[in-house]
């Protein structure tokens, strides 16, 4: 009973996260400039973080954390492949 | 139940971001706001249970699309950003809706997610699963020692060198995006 109370709140907490996420997304849309999208879009990786990590408790999947894990670990790079893209132009690489 | 809330909702997640991708302008904001895609994708999948495709989304989608988009666009020309979107090309959503609308078509035939009267699990097609016909017939059907390998070379062969064909043509593009002759 009380087990599957938790996982409900995890899940419950899940949505709530994807809600925020799509409250976000609207930073994405709206702008102005790119670097508030591209901040946005860096907040909306580490909300996805979080979501696999709730999603992994409330459904009691551990192996989501391994992609959530993933998620962790390459969040930065559209960020700066971005930054050098807009300080240097052309320098991606 | 709360379960399918939390898809609903990213499936809004996933459709926003879908449009304003289409729609943006600006193609550096549309790279952007394709990364909040991928990320909805990746969420979507580990869902629906396909940790492999998630995993895939997750490493492909959060660094290297967004790579070399940018590479793509560092070499070629953006179009001024006079207006924050595109303006709606009518004749091609009217195309593109029908043939949603025939793709839509299709979903009441599949069967529902854990379904026990799915294929995958013998129901009514085969005596066997699927996964068990493999095992005990492979052999028999194709001559190969390895069941990985006659699925991938026999079974579906058309469909691996379909892949290959696709695999070989991304990597001709991406060694033109990078101007090099060779990978090094």
């Amino acid at each position: 009973m009380t087990a599957e109370l938790i996982n409900e709140v995890f899940l419950a907490a899940a949505a709530l996260f994807v809600v925020l996420a799509i409250m976000m997304f609207y930073r994405a849309v709206a702008g102005p400039t790119t670097q508030d999208r591209l901040l946005a879009v860096n907040v909306l990786g580490t909300n996805t973080v979080v979501i696999l990590a709730l999603l992994a408790a409330g459904l009691d999947e551990p192996w989501f954390l391994d992609i959530a894990l993933i998620y962790a670990l390459l969040n930065f790079l559209m960020a700066i492949a971005i930054s050098k893209f807009t300080v240097e132009r052309g320098g991606v690489l | 139940m709360i379960e399918t809330g939390v898809a609903y909702t990213l499936v809004i997640f996933i459709l926003l971001a879908a449009v304003a991708t289409a729609l943006f302008r600006d193609v550096l904001s549309a790279i952007v706001v394709f990364g909040a895609y991928s990320l909805g994708m990746a969420i979507l999948y580990t869902f629906l249970l396909a940790p492999d495709v998630a995993m895939t989304e997750a490493a492909i989608g959060a660094g290297v699309t967004t790579i070399l988009l940018l590479l793509t666009i560092a070499r070629t020309t953006r179009p001024s950003a006079d207006r924050l979107f595109e303006r709606i090309n009518v004749p091609a959503v009217v195309v593109v809706g029908a043939f949603v609308l025939v793709l839509m078509t299709l979903l009441p035939d599949m069967y529902a997610v854990g379904d026990s009267d799915a294929p995958i699990w013998g129901g009514g097609v085969l005596e066997t699963t699927p996964s068990l016909y493999y095992v005990q017939e492979t052999f028999g059907d194709t001559g190969a020692q390895n069941a990985v390998s006659a699925v991938l070379a026999s079974y579906r062969g058309f469909d691996t060198f379909g892949e290959a064909v696709v695999v070989f043509a991304a990597g001709i593009a991406v060694l033109l995006v990078l101007k090099r002759e060779v990978f090094t």
